[in-house]
């Protein structure tokens, strides 16, 4: 019986890794549909809606089957809950690709104020969070998220220099206001998935050695002056 | 579980054999007043041994060897001349299965307290609802004090042995097993008895359920090969214990 749950919870655990890698995917390729204005590519993203949000059901029942059959404890209980929590993450992470693409589909009639440069620069290191907080879950150790709070301030920091750059933008022409408050949104919403990795990545930490971290320890917010 | 804790008791590098088996190797454990303490661990790991060095029922077996201490008020209950009937008065026992008496339910209660002297009827009828009451027991048999124990259920049983090794207000209870020959049911009244009566009490018990000894202990002993691997707070053994071979036992990642 014993083994047989521990089978079914490495089960588990790849189906959360596959369910990573298709918000990470979303995420990515949200990104490159808006930045080359590909309306295919936003659609292919929106069709994954619903496999993403049937993952996340499926993960969860199995998981709760789990808890009911087998009352797992010490690791195996902290594996269930990081497995619990990560498909919550998950799932925004991916719907956060969604809405990325919807806004490709909005702006696609229109060119871009400039060439979007910070954008998909940010949504490179935010990708590479996600990647390594899955990372340290697959591989049950925490040596990739090392880190991981200088990063988060660096996502940050990136998010209010384009919030920066947009309204030089707008400020000069209000026809870019349409636009340029999507860029905005756009850099929320890459930065709400910066800090949804690193939710992941506490929640890794305490699955692997049993203790709680904070990884975006409260300080000083970047300077959003104009 | 911060809350202030005193000792009640503490086990000090106690070694025991059974002839030339060693079967508790230098064990160091506190047991705290008014907590319930599990001690847990596969079969033969030394875990009923050491409940019953805790009021020297080991005493009774041929060829068994004690090294070391218990300390209980601050002197060791295995000095010479240790009056071993006050101890076993002070810490009093349930078995895993329910032993009464073969005599009514009043006589099973009745029974310590007049051989300790109590020989007033109406001072032993208190003494009998009293514990009966506070074993949770009294509603189901106050109608029937003198009818045979014998005749109650095995979970009843249990609580009226529970009873009776209260009549004679130990400060430890210590239970084997208590409720290994019991249904979910009348475990579960046991499981509620236990935190109403470590309000009074102090309570160690064995148990091979993990989920009952994380249901109803405040602190947890794993035990393996006759030695201590762990001591904790419940919360800490069953969430993230230090010790690998606590994590494997608990996780039935085991032998």
């Amino acid at each position: 019986m014993v083994e047989e749950f521990h089978n079914e919870l490495e089960k588990l655990k790849k189906q959360v890794v596959r369910m990573g890698n298709l918000a990470q995917d979303m995420l990515k390729k949200s990104v490159k549909a808006l930045k080359e204005k590909d309306t295919d590519l936003a659609k292919e993203i929106l069709n994954c809606k619903n496999e993403i949000a049937n993952m996340d059901e499926k993960i969860e029942q199995d998981a709760l089957k789990l808890l009911t059959l087998f009352q797992p404890m010490a690791k195996d209980m902290r594996e269930m809950a990081t497995v619990l929590k990560m498909i919550t993450y998950l799932a925004r992470i991916g719907r956060y690709g969604k809405d990325i693409a919807n806004i490709t589909l909005e702006l696609a009639h229109k060119p871009h104020v400039k060439e979007l440069v910070s954008i998909p620069y940010m949504a490179k290191e935010v990708d590479s969070m996600i990647n390594d907080a899955l990372t340290a879950f697959e591989n049950e150790d925490v040596e990739s998220i090392d880190g991981f709070t200088a990063r988060e301030k660096n996502v940050d920091e990136l998010r209010y220099s384009i919030f920066r750059e947009c309204l030089t933008y707008m400020m000069e022409d209000s026809k870019t206001i349409k636009r340029c408050a999507r860029y905005i949104m756009v850099a929320r919403y890459l930065e709400r998935c910066g800090d949804h990795a690193v939710k992941m990545a506490e929640k890794v930490f305490y699955m692997v050695t049993g203790d709680h971290i904070d990884l975006d320890p409260p300080g000083p917010t970047p300077d959003c002056e104009l | 579980m911060s809350k202030k804790t005193s000792l009640e008791m503490e086990v000090k590098d106690l070694d025991l054999w059974y002839d030339t088996k060693q079967a508790l190797k230098k064990v160091n454990m506190p047991v705290y007043k008014n907590k319930i303490t599990a001690i847990i661990g596969p079969s033969g790991c030394g875990k009923s041994t050491l409940l019953r060095c805790m009021n020297r029922m080991n005493d009774i077996i041929d060829k068994c060897r004690i090294e070391g201490e218990i300390l209980f008020d601050d002197k060791n209950v295995y000095r010479k001349n240790y009056d071993v009937v006050e101890l076993r008065k002070r810490v009093g026992m349930v078995f895993q299965k329910p032993n009464p008496f073969p005599k009514s339910i009043y006589e099973n209660i009745a029974y310590a307290p007049r051989i300790h002297g109590i020989k007033k009827k109406k001072s032993l009828d208190g003494i009998v609802q009293q514990c009966l009451k506070d074993a949770f027991i009294w509603e189901e048999v106050h109608d029937r004090m003198e009818s045979s124990a014998m005749g109650l259920s095995g979970g009843q049983q249990q609580r009226l042995c529970i009873a009776r090794a209260l009549s004679i207000e130990p400060d430890i209870i210590l239970m084997d097993e208590p409720c290994s020959a019991l249904d979910p049911i009348a475990t579960a009244k046991i499981e509620d008895l236990m935190r109403v009566l470590v309000k009074d009490y102090t309570v160690v018990i064995v148990t091979h359920n993990m989920q009952q000894a994380a249901r109803v202990s405040d602190y947890t002993a794993y035990m393996y090969l006759g030695e201590l691997i762990e001591f904790g707070e419940t919360e800490q053994i069953f969430e993230n214990p230090q010790e690998e071979l606590t994590e494997k036992y608990i996780t039935g990642r085991f032998g």
